[in-house]
């Protein structure tokens, strides 16, 4: 619900003093993030980094518990405290540390330049409220709009995301709308203050594919329109290879490649990638054999040591085991966390 | 659905159809409306065979598959294994069926009982047609099944918590494999798991079906997994299958409109394929309660005119070429 808590906020339209609009859009630098529970201490993030440019699309790639929602609920302030805490790390938007704001200008930041969509839109919405009323809180809260000016724009906001007949919509249930209905009003929702970055967590995972196509549809025109930054969380390469542009792959809590998404596919630099793109089938052609990663994805609480892919990998050598390799740069715009970086990209395309 | 080999079919379905009653009430009951789940849907499935039922959420794919093995009661048409009417079968005969054919679930988490040892689990299947495997014969039994699907033969006193989501998946095809059958219902085996795991389990069932002859009926929403393991396959839409044919009749050269804007969603994973043709439909698939008149699809068509309102179009083979289609205006459109 990012943009809906927080209630009544004064500064609704007022940043904080460091905000520079010449500053990179978003830059995420070595965030940590841990969750102290009973068992352990889960480290879901260690030494996140990444740079979000105006007009672009990152996708952040990963399997279940490789940590890429918690990165970005870290970066949106979301994250439930205890047991999550952020360790270490900084988050800056248009130069303004997100981390080291006050809570109320963090609120205020929320939703103003940073707003973020859920996988599940029936959970995010509240069931007992109209959507629009939940779109106009939006512009109350932050703006202190008058009950009637919020409505009309609450049918402005759903009119933008197509859906169809606002204006007798906007009375209407979370629970009278369908799945991809929801996602295009949390979408709304999220676009009301016109924010300069979107995080968009598996917006289509729970959607059907022609929904699914819809759905993505929107986002980009969405984009097109306002320049905003994009952040879209996925575990779905085909996605990715459709709509992102830049491309961060994680793997049990760490960044493991990054690069451009064409040269990504064309030429993985890490063997987890390779494996990945190994792994799926394609609609439109029949391959032959899939290549599947053995095992399983680690236990974030027994991460193993040394590079936590090596018990997976076909190219490990003693050293994985052992020493962590470090995000290194292995070609213009492009890194890589493996010791064997270099072999992997001269493995050449899939 | 003609297939060349001249073999008889194993699994045969005629005119299936499920209706599922809407009622209102609880002491007394009343009809006040029906979903029709499934409405005419025929295919069939030959030995060593792979068919894909491939739709959007809703429209009947599993129910087919469900009503075919008597887990729903089937409201009117006919399923024949091996020339025998499922459902005209007694409880005993369904019994003997259900050694012929099985199912594996979608959720590894929800279909494993999880007071239970994977050797009992299974093992279970032999608990209930019993003489299959001699009692002292179904721990070795079972080691080898758990072999057989790549699992440790020494973890058969686990419990499936101990178990992660692919290797679940795999104690589930064990289970389907207890009793030797020639046919296997697989309702989206690989949507719960993991991207790397999921090509873990294809492979084990392409394995599999080489090894033991197996025909699956294979139901899944992802139609690039689909795609890879289906021999045939037949799309549907609100409970009606609207085209149907082989891997590439069906996916490269698509006939019907609804097909080719179900093909033109998925998203290709390359970012350097250019895309042929790009079909956004508008709206919401109709509800199965009320679905429209004529063909259920017209109202998201762009080919729709007064016609399809009118009679339901029929699958027929419209171009000779053992391609049905069930659209008054079939016409094939690359895709991809």
């Amino acid at each position: 619900m990012s943009v809906m808590e927080g209630g009544q906020s004064p500064e609704g339209g007022v940043f904080p003093l460091d905000y520079d609009p010449t500053a990179p859009l978003l830059e995420i630098e070595d965030l940590h993030v841990e969750f102290r529970t009973r068992d352990g201490v889960v480290q879901a993030n260690s030494g996140i980094s990444y740079t979000l440019r105006e007009e672009e699309t990152l996708a952040i790639v990963g399997e279940s518990g490789s940590g890429k929602t918690v990165s970005a609920q870290a970066v949106m302030g979301i994250i439930d405290s205890p047991p999550g805490f952020v360790t270490k790390g900084a988050a800056r938007l248009r130069g303004v540390d997100m981390f080291s704001l006050p809570d109320h200008e963090r609120r205020a930041m929320r939703g103003e330049r940073i707003a973020m969509i859920f996988q599940d839109a029936l959970t995010a919405l509240n069931p007992v409220f109209p959507v629009g009323w939940q779109i106009a809180e939006t512009f109350r809260a932050h703006r202190g709009t008058t009950k009637r000016e919020a409505r009309k724009h609450a049918i402005e906001l759903l009119d933008r995301v197509r859906i169809p007949g606002a204006k007798e919509r906007i009375d209407a249930y979370p629970h009278e709308f369908s799945g991809g209905m929801r996602q295009r009003a949390m979408i709304a929702m999220s676009l009301a203050l016109d924010p300069e970055v979107l995080i968009a967590d598996e917006p289509t995972t729970a959607l059907d594919v022609t929904v699914q196509a819809q759905i993505m549809r929107l986002l980009q025109d969405l984009q097109d329109e306002t320049k905003m930054g994009l952040i879209l969380i996925t575990h779905d390469l085909a996605v990715i290879a459709e709509v992102a542009d830049r491309a961060l792959v994680m793997y049990a809590g760490k960044g493991v490649e990054q690069g451009s998404v064409k040269e990504i596919f064309r030429n993985p630099g890490h063997p987890y990638t390779l494996g990945l793109l190994q792994s799926i089938a394609r609609p439109e052609q029949k391959g032959g054999k899939l290549i599947p990663i053995v095992g399983s994805p680690p236990d974030l609480l027994r991460v193993p040591s040394g590079c936590p892919f090596h018990p997976r990998c076909p190219y490990r050598k003693d050293v994985c085991s052992e020493v962590e390799p470090p995000m290194t740069d292995t070609r213009p715009g492009r890194a890589s966390a493996c010791h064997f970086a270099e072999e992997v990209l001269s493995l050449g395309k899939r | 659905m003609a297939n060349g080999n001249g073999t008889e079919p194993l699994l045969r379905v005629e005119g299936l159809v499920k209706h599922f009653p809407i009622t209102r009430g609880i002491v007394f009951k009343k009809q006040v409306g029906t979903i029709k789940a499934v409405d005419d849907v025929s295919f069939e499935l030959y030995p060593r065979e792979t068919v894909g039922l491939v739709g959007e959420s809703g429209c009947g794919k599993s129910t087919v598959a469900r009503t075919v093995l008597r887990l729903h009661r089937p409201t009117g048409g006919a399923a024949y294994f091996k020339g025998q009417n499922i459902f005209e079968m007694s409880k005993r005969e369904l019994r003997e069926l259900r050694r012929e054919i099985q199912i594996i679930f979608q959720d590894p988490y929800a279909s494993l009982n999880p007071r239970m040892t994977v050797g009992d689990i299974v093992g279970e299947p032999w608990e209930i047609h019993k003489g299959v495997v001699a009692k002292a014969n179904r721990r070795s039994g079972v080691q080898e099944l758990l072999e057989l699907v790549g699992l440790n033969p020494d973890h058969i006193n686990r419990f499936p918590h101990q178990f992660s989501g692919g290797q679940r998946q795999r104690i589930g095809v064990a289970r389907a494999l207890a009793l030797n059958p020639s046919v296997i219902v697989c309702d989206e085996p690989v949507s719960a798991l993991d991207v790397s795991v999921q090509a873990q389990v294809i492979n084990l069932l392409e394995e599999l079906q080489e090894e033991l002859g197996l025909a699956y009926l294979f139901i899944a929403h992802d139609l690039s997994v689909v795609r890879h393991i289906s021999d045939r396959l037949a799309v549907m839409y609100l409970g009606r299958i609207v085209e149907t044919g082989t891997d590439s009749d069906v996916y490269d050269h698509p006939v019907h409109p609804y097909t080719q804007a179900l093909l033109s969603a998925v998203p290709v994973p390359d970012p350097e394929h250019e895309v042929t043709t790009r079909i956004v439909l508008e709206g919401d698939v109709p509800s199965p309660a009320n679905p429209p008149s004529g063909c259920s699809f017209r109202t998201r068509c762009w080919k729709a005119q007064d016609l399809c309102a009118g009679d339901v179009p029929a699958l027929e083979d419209r171009f000779d070429q053992g391609h049905p289609s069930a659209c008054y205006f079939s016409e094939e459109l690359q895709v991809f």
